[in-house]
């Protein structure tokens, strides 16, 4: 398998002066194409710091972050919007929903965005909404769902415009453990069956089993690193 | 095309989802702002709109024709008035004879010739009753009294400024003679010859050249002004369809009225100082307006300003997930455009739907005229498009500042 993502020396520093926090401190990782990768760590081990490096988010202090053999930290911001539309997806913890607009419409907005008619993006849309199991809930408005069924939604927009890497921050964290065990398994699924690339932060075991890697960091280090499949 | 497809469908599900009571205020505020540019300037150019077409109806007319610069009177008067009468565009005329008199009051109750006179200095005009009447509805202007009868003489026609008792409101600008009542006798004299004459009425207008003036018929005139070539002063015109008087005049120029006297359209014969008050209160007006446009720009930035601050993280997401910063930007001119055309929609209907005729049915009460309501569309059209720009800017400037802050900060809601 390709290497699809290859992070060399990251340090991401906050700050200044003599209030520099520094929070990763040269981590090194690779990902391959189709691989489910975990990042765990403890609260302010630096894990999320460590996704928003890659997923071109954020840019890190020092080091360097090659995507699909693109050097993303060369990317003026236009591109490096750009290339967040076209090559990745994004499942936040909070949803990431916007509120006014529709289900279906939060959906259609990224694919619009890629130049789909506005047919073309409602009927990807509407597919998308369907795969991840909300079929009728096209016309609902974000506050008239429920937060398993609102992630859902951010997870049919992720993945509406077929990305390259599928980043979750912390995606169950504001979910009961019934809907947040749904949501691990959708995910999984979009790996076994699409061979869907993601890297995942959590912070509880329990849904990082299905990945098929855990790293775990620490103190803005990868302390470990166990390969579960 | 496609930022604007997408940045329309944010803006305008941002409008549909907003609190509807903000909404309604901020249309509120650009309604009234768009009344303020439009009226303000609007109701100051009345002012001097509304004197104007009062000099015109009760006045000058539509067309003037003068004595050429190097007569004294009008050639041929004759001539031009059997000219006249073959034009079936003209409703109405008056020939005029004007000259300075004495007026002298209660020169009978006078004990002794070293006793003060009560005398005024007047203008005379010599008019025929019908025809002057037609053309400016001279008699509806007596407040006192009765119009003049062709049929009769000696009589006279005062205007009130001439009375000290209207006048004293302006002070002691006018020469007036005291407690003239109709039926009164007072005595008009021209060089050396006087006339006594009875007060038939007073009359009463807005317009300088009616109040400031004394009207005999013009037999009475030529004998008393020794006038006997007929040779008129003025010949006032009024045409059947307004507009046309500039092509009217043209017809009496081809057919060489001009050689008999200086012919000159209500613009081309009023007073500079007319138009230069009009410019001067519309620079005025507008200057005023410009302040509601300034509170209401920043009105508009405040809002938008907070709007979007209060969407900061939804910012933040949607160029998280590849929203381009124009798109965003797009949303929030779309919302303040909106917001400009419902408010000044709403502004221009009150404006033309009611306030204008409301206006024209209720004059505002100046001393020197009735003010109405001027807003003439293409100005209007351009005070709207300054407001509708304005505004443009006032919602982009608080999208572009916040847009362009750090993505991630937005997302997590960091500084």
């Amino acid at each position: 398998m390709t290497t699809i993502i290859n992070a060399t020396n990251i340090h991401r520093k906050f700050g200044e002066g003599n209030l520099v926090t520094h929070v990763l401190k040269g981590i090194d990782f690779q990902v391959k194409q189709g691989e489910f990768v975990a990042i765990m760590g403890r609260s302010g081990a630096g894990k999320s710091t460590l996704l928003y490096q890659l997923s071109v988010l954020d840019q890190p202090t020092e080091g360097s972050v090659v995507i699909d053999d693109t050097d993303v930290l060369k990317l003026n911001e236009k591109e490096r919007t750009s290339f967040r539309l076209n090559t990745l997806g994004y499942i936040f913890q909070n949803y990431a929903l916007i509120p006014d607009l529709s289900a279906e419409e939060n959906v259609m907005v990224p694919l619009l965005m890629k130049g789909l008619t506005w047919e073309e993006a409602r009927s990807k849309a509407q597919k998308s909404i369907d795969d991840v199991g909300m079929s009728g809930k096209y016309n609902n408005l974000p506050a008239e769902l429920s937060g398993g069924e609102q992630q859902r939604i951010s997870i049919a927009r992720a993945i509406a415009g077929k990305p390259k890497i599928l980043f979750a921050d912390e995606p169950t964290a504001n979910l009961d453990s019934v809907s947040g065990q749904q949501v691990i398994d959708l995910i999984t699924t979009l790996n076994r069956e699409n061979g869907q690339t993601i890297v995942m932060v959590t912070h509880e075991r329990e849904y990082a089993v299905n990945c098929q890697r855990v790293v775990h960091i620490e103190d803005g280090k990868i302390v470990d690193e166990e390969r579960l499949r | 095309m496609r930022n604007l497809r997408i940045g329309l469908l944010l803006g305008l599900r941002q409008i549909q989802r907003a609190n509807k009571w903000t909404t309604l205020l901020i249309i509120f505020v650009m309604m009234f702002t768009f009344l303020n540019l439009i009226a303000v300037s609007g109701i100051l150019v009345g002012l001097i709109t509304g004197a104007e077409r009062a000099v015109k109806a009760e006045a000058l007319g539509d067309l003037i024709l003068t004595e050429k610069d190097s007569e004294d009177r009008l050639l041929d008067t004759e001539s031009i008035l059997r000219e006249l009468a073959t034009y079936p565009e003209i409703e109405a005329f008056s020939v005029r004879y004007t000259g300075g008199g004495e007026l002298e009051a209660h020169y009978k109750e006078r004990r002794s010739l070293t006793a003060e006179r009560d005398i005024a200095q007047v203008t005379v005009t010599g008019v025929d009753p019908i025809l002057e009447d037609q053309m400016s509805g001279l008699s509806d202007t007596v407040i006192k009294g009765e119009y003049l009868d062709p049929n009769e003489e000696g009589y006279i026609l005062i205007g009130y400024y001439y009375l000290e008792e209207f006048a004293e409101q302006f002070g002691d600008i006018f020469d007036t003679i005291a407690n003239v009542e109709p039926g009164d006798t007072v005595r008009l004299t021209v060089g050396d010859i006087s006339k006594e004459l009875i007060v038939k009425g007073i009359i009463q207008s807005k317009v300088d050249q009616v109040s400031l003036n004394t009207y005999i018929t013009e037999r009475e005139f030529r004998r008393l002004f020794g006038r006997l070539d007929r040779n008129a002063d003025q010949i006032v015109i009024r045409v059947k369809t307004p507009g046309t008087e500039a092509t009217l005049k043209e017809a009496f120029v081809a057919n060489g009225l001009d050689r008999l006297a200086k012919i000159q359209t209500y613009d081309e014969g009023k007073p500079k100082f007319i138009t230069d008050i009009k410019n001067t209160f519309n620079t005025l007006g507008s200057f005023i307006g410009s302040i509601g446009i300034v509170v209401a720009s920043i009105t508009i930035f405040i809002i938008i300003f907070i709007n979007a601050m209060s969407r900061r993280q939804q910012i933040g997401i949607l160029k998280g997930i590849g929203i381009e910063r124009r798109v965003i930007e797009i949303a929030y001119v779309f919302q303040a455009a909106t917001y400009a055309l419902i408010g000044s929609g709403l502004g221009a209907l009150l404006t033309y739907g009611f306030l204008i005729g409301y206006f024209e049915k209720n004059p505002i009460h100046f001393p020197f005229s009735d003010g109405i309501l001027v807003a003439p569309p293409e100005e209007t059209f351009i005070r709207f498009l300054v407001l509708f720009v304005i505004t443009l800017i006032a919602g982009f400037l608080p999208a572009w500042m916040i847009v362009r802050q750090n993505t991630l900060n937005s997302i997590l809601g960091r500084k």
